[in-house]
């Protein structure tokens, strides 16, 4: 075991860490900006300089050589070192802007040099409040600026690719965006042009940043330099919610944060979780946003006439007694009851139960895997974020034919999420006659298509879980209120500073952003209740609570549990050998 | 020292048509290579001809004075993948010209040093790059490098022995940063010319992560003369702490600007009164920047008896850089002369590292305050603060030597500098 002195105090390590990755872990700070630590060290901005020195030792005897004091003799690096890219070293000693002043000097003058040419605009910069540059600036830069010659003009506003701004000005020629895309994403599409103060990162003539995951660049911009040309000058930061969630646009199962305000979703950001995503998300998984936030449906609606051509509102209590009425006058082998992969584990499992228990039957599903349509990153081919979850709790699987073939023979059909018109595997001609309860979150096809719409909440409306492609449980949060949610009651729910204090005179408190619709397991409830059952499920929790006790797959789990180790894998590796 | 009159050049000497590898060899060229591939007894393996090198003491002519035998005894053991030599011949410090000069006169001579170098490393290719700008010498170069070819001095089985070794030239596309060894290296890859971190050094991952040494032209060339005439010979040439022919590139206000290969350690005076034929219009000398602009200045009253090796020249607070120097009379703008050296820098940065893509923009851009009258006696302190925060805080040295010239300009010259300046304090009443 080696050890290492670091502003006094002694640790012991083992390896060869990064010096800079070692003192963020024990805690400590350091200032930084062009380190990564999933990425190459390129050690650039010359900002996490520490003095660096070895104690001596006598080349004969290996012991230790002592100064007049009787104190160990060091032997200093002669310039200060960057911490970034400095392998740690037995007997090694640091000093950190804590113990030396020749490192906050040093921290102060390259703080003094990247804002001079800056444009200082951060008043009107989307990434103030979450700065790196800002932040340090505040902890270690200097006073004030002694540059009175003229700034260094760069381009600005630059579209670099469908989705990614650039404000050449603000950048801080980290090469974070160009080691991402040579590193992470491997498409190569960045690079720096031209040189010295007038360097900034560019696509190559002709070709555009359409990257797939071009957007992580804006996260990992340490500056405003990169910013989302869909965000842009949308919020600050400072007056969003910050919830964690799932990209459900994909089976990777992506760990997400989601930013709110007033009850819009502006914002999807990666968040940290070494074991699924890293610090990565797609671009696709971002603009979920609209999924969330645009064309959803609300307050349950129906078709007075078949031959109407649209449906009307109607009341939550009108469409339960309608649902009874149509299940009741049929026979349930003309029922059937559709499961969804877009839907999380709770909700297919209250479906299947409600579905059990009145209908007589097992809820069937049909899966979304694209083949080949993935890539070795962080696309699969499945495209629903839950068909483990719905094989785990035993909805049968269909083909297209089979499905076909059951809807064809079905007077009724209860379904889930699911838009099989806008898939291509139903035409509205083979729905004509029949009678299609539709529980979804969007006007889709279907909904459009279907005898009573019944408006369940999406996945950043309620708290709910979600198996990927690796058989990996998660969860979500609400970062959303419905009509009948209220962030003080549901301690679940993040709450900002505008939840706080804001009143309805407030521009951002609006009502018409919350949706009208319940969560799946409150409306079986309801709706079972009709039966004379009690499935009375008010929260996910009560609905896992009760999977967890009857799936042996699930023992365990439980929201806790996610919590702490970010996600369990429901397999064992020797239950997935056994089964392959 | 010995009259340098009568001191016989061996790197450009005088013979007609030398750069036609008949001449060369007629001359005694390629004797070395043949020496080291077939005298067993003097040359029994590479690692003897890297001993010699070394012995030799050839200090790196590029501008950091490296011994360059010492350098090749870095390379890792031999572990059959590739290994590399790169050929520096992008010469771009302002004031610095000498490579060229091998180039136009003595091709063969570099050609032969790079291939004894490559064996004695075992390389298996040899790149040049060269300055994109010398076109009419890379022109000269490619004809060589094909004549020396079809003579089986490159390529497969040189002069009939098992030892091989392919050489490609390398045109550089403008960039100074192109010559700092590791930019070269990337540049040589077809990146962006940034110079690399170090550790690890180019020895442990040079090009394409392989073993690689980097040489200047000039060094290499002076390897044949070593091979043939003993390390003991070279050192008796020149300073005893620097030794061997250099070629002083002596340009500015001289009669007789020029390159001239003299040995180490001249005195500066004789390089200006003699070898240059004195100062241009009889005027009277102002001060000299010894070798290439980042060099730091030094006044006509401390070359007295300052003789062009590399400690007496840091005795005297300058260095020997690439050995070109630039003679300055007394009606040089010392302060224009700074301004325009601080352009260059900041034209050239790489801008990778903040302190010198910041740096050395503001350097400049205050001198252009001081330069058109409108600096304060309070500017040139935050310049002297400036040059504080870029030394010795970046990945390579430009920054250095952006920094270095202002530094000692302004410290050895503060007077004219004022002089251009307001004062920074408004007086009372
Ligand atoms: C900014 C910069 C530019 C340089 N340009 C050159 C150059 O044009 N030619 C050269 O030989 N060395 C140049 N060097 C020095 C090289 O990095 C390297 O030290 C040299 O090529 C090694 O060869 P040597 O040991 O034979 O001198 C430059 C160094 C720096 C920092
Ligand atoms: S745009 Fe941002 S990430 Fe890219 S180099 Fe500039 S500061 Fe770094
Ligand atoms: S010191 Fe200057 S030229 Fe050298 S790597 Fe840094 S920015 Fe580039
Ligand atoms: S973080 Fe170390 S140099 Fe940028």
């Amino acid at each position: 075991m080696a050890e290492i002195v670091i502003d006094g105090i002694p640790y012991s390590f083992e390896g060869k860490p990064k010096l800079l990755d070692f003192i963020l872990s024990k805690n400590k700070d350091v200032p930084f900006f062009c380190y990564h630590p999933s990425m190459s060290a390129p050690a650039n901005c010359r900002m996490c300089m520490v003095k660096v020195g070895q104690y001596v030792k006598n080349r004969e005897t290996g012991d230790y050589e002592l100064d007049d004091q009787g104190e160990r003799r060091i032997r200093w690096f002669p310039k200060l070192q960057t911490s970034c890219n400095m392998d740690m070293m037995d007997d090694m000693i640091v000093h950190t802007h804590e113990t030396d002043d020749l490192v906050k000097r040093a921290h102060k003058d390259t703080l003094e040099m990247i804002l001079i040419n800056h444009p200082l605009d951060c008043p009107i910069c989307d990434q103030a409040g979450e700065c790196p540059l800002q932040i340090q600036t505040y902890k270690y830069g200097p006073e004030g600026s002694r540059f009175e010659v003229k700034k260094q003009h760069k381009p600005k506003h630059v579209q670099l690719g469908p989705r990614v701004t650039l404000d050449a000005e603000r950048c801080i020629n980290c090469t974070r965006c160009t080691r991402f895309t040579d590193e992470i994403s491997q498409s190569h599409q960045l690079t720096i042009t031209r040189r010295g103060d007038k360097n900034h990162p560019t696509t190559a003539p002709g070709t555009v940043f359409d990257d797939p995951y071009s957007m992580n660049t804006i996260d990992l911009c340490p500056v405003g330099a990169l910013t989302s040309t869909d965000f842009r000058f949308k919020a600050r930061v400072w007056e969003m919610n910050q919830t964690p969630g799932l990209d459900i646009t994909n089976g990777k199962g992506v760990n997400v944060d989601l930013w709110t305000r007033d009850n819009v979703v502006l914002r999807i950001t990666p968040r940290h979780n070494p074991h699924v995503n890293e610090y990565w998300m797609t671009d696709k998984g971002r603009d979920a946003i609209h999924l969330y936030n645009e064309q959803r449906l609300s307050t349950p609606a129906i078709r007075l006439h078949p031959n109407d051509s649209s449906l009307v509102m109607t009341s939550w209590d009108n469409a339960y007694q309608t649902t009874q009425e149509i299940v009741e006058s049929t026979d349930t082998k003309q029922i059937l009851v559709l499961g969804s992969p877009y839907a999380s584990v709770e909700e297919n499992g209250a479906w299947m139960q409600f579905s059990e228990s009145i209908l007589k039957q097992s809820p069937s599903y049909t899966t979304h895997i694209e083949k080949e349509s993935g890539d070795d990153f962080l696309l699969v081919d499945d495209q629903a974020p839950n068909t483990y979850g719905c094989e785990l709790l035993g909805l049968k699987k269909r083909t297209k034919a089979a499905f076909k073939k059951a809807v064809a023979e079905a007077k009724v059909i209860l379904s889930l999420h699911d838009d099989y018109i806008e898939r291509g595997w139903l035409s509205e001609e083979e729905i004509k006659g029949k009678t299609w309860i539709y529980f979804g979150t969007n006007h889709t096809q279907m909904a459009k298509a279907a005898t009573l719409t019944i408006p369940i909440t999406c996945a950043v409306e309620h708290t709910a879980s979600y198996v990927n492609v690796d058989q990996r449980i998660q969860r979500t949060y609400p970062a959303k209120e419905t009509k009948y949610t209220n962030r003080r009651l549901d301690l679940e729910m993040s709450e900002g500073r505008l939840d706080r204090f804001g009143t309805k005179f407030d521009h951002w408190v609006n009502e018409d952003h919350k949706v009208d619709c319940k969560p799946l397991w409150e409306i079986v409830g309801d709706l079972s209740l009709l039966w004379g059952h009690t499935l009375s499920y008010r929260h996910g929790r009560d609905v896992l609570d009760a999977l967890a006790s009857n799936i042996p797959a699930l023992e365990g789990v439980t929201y806790q549990a996610m919590d702490d180790q970010r996600g369990i894998l429901l397999t064992s590796s020797e239950t997935q050998e056994a089964s392959s | 020292m010995s009259d340098w009159t009568t001191y016989e050049p061996v790197l450009i000497p005088n013979i007609a048509g030398l750069d036609r590898l008949e001449t060369y060899r007629k001359h005694g060229g390629y004797d070395a290579l043949h020496a080291v591939l077939h005298d067993q007894n003097t040359w029994p393996d590479p690692a003897s001809v890297v001993q010699e090198v070394k012995e030799a003491n050839i200090r790196g002519r590029g501008g950091a004075g490296f011994n360059a035998g010492l350098k090749w005894s870095f390379m890792p053991p031999v572990d059959g993948g590739p290994r590399y030599l790169a050929c520096n011949g992008d010469e771009s410090e302002p004031g610095t010209f000498k490579d060229r000069k091998i180039f136009e006169y003595n091709p063969f001579l570099f050609i032969e040093g790079a291939t004894i170098a490559a064996y004695a490393m075992s390389i298996t290719s040899i790149y040049v790059y060269i300055r994109g700008e010398y076109r009419s010498w890379i022109h000269k170069m490619e004809k060589a490098v094909s004549d020396a070819y079809d003579a089986g001095l490159l390529g497969q089985n040189i002069l009939g022995s098992d030892f091989s070794v392919d050489l490609v030239l390398h045109s550089g596309a403008g960039a100074y940063i192109c010559g700092e060894e590791t930019s070269l290296l990337e540049s040589l890859e077809g990146k962006r010319g940034y110079p690399r971190v170090k550790p690890p050094f180019p020895a442990q991952r040079g090009l394409w992560g392989r073993p690689t040494t980097i040489n200047n032209i000039e060094t290499l060339s002076n390897v044949p003369g070593v091979i043939r005439n003993g390390a003991d010979w070279f050192k008796s040439i020149g300073a005893e702490s620097h030794p061997g022919p250099i070629l002083y590139g002596i340009s500015g206000h001289v009669n007789r600007p020029g390159v001239y290969e003299l040995p180490s350690g001249m005195p500066v005076m004789t390089l200006i009164e003699e070898v240059a034929q004195g100062m241009r219009n009889g005027k009277k000398l102002k001060a000299i920047i010894p070798g290439g602009s980042s060099t730091p200045i030094l006044p006509a009253k401390d070359l007295e008896d300052l003789t062009m090796d590399a400690d007496a020249l840091r005795g005297a607070g300058s260095m020997m850089g690439t050995a070109g120097m630039v003679v300055m009379d007394e009606d040089t703008d010392i302060v224009e002369t700074l301004w325009r050296i601080s352009k260059f820098y900041h034209h050239e940065s790489c801008g990778q590292c903040t302190p010198c893509r910041e740096g050395t923009g503001w350097l400049e851009k205050i001198l252009e305050k001081v330069v058109t009258g409108q600096g304060t006696t309070r500017d040139l302190d935050l310049l002297l603060d400036i040059t504080s925060q870029m030394e010795g805080r970046t990945i390579c040295a430009l920054a250095d030597a952006a920094a270095w010239p202002v530094r000692y300009t302004i410290s050895r010259f503060r007077d004219e500098f004022e002089a251009r300046c307001k004062p920074s304090l408004i007086p009372v009443g």
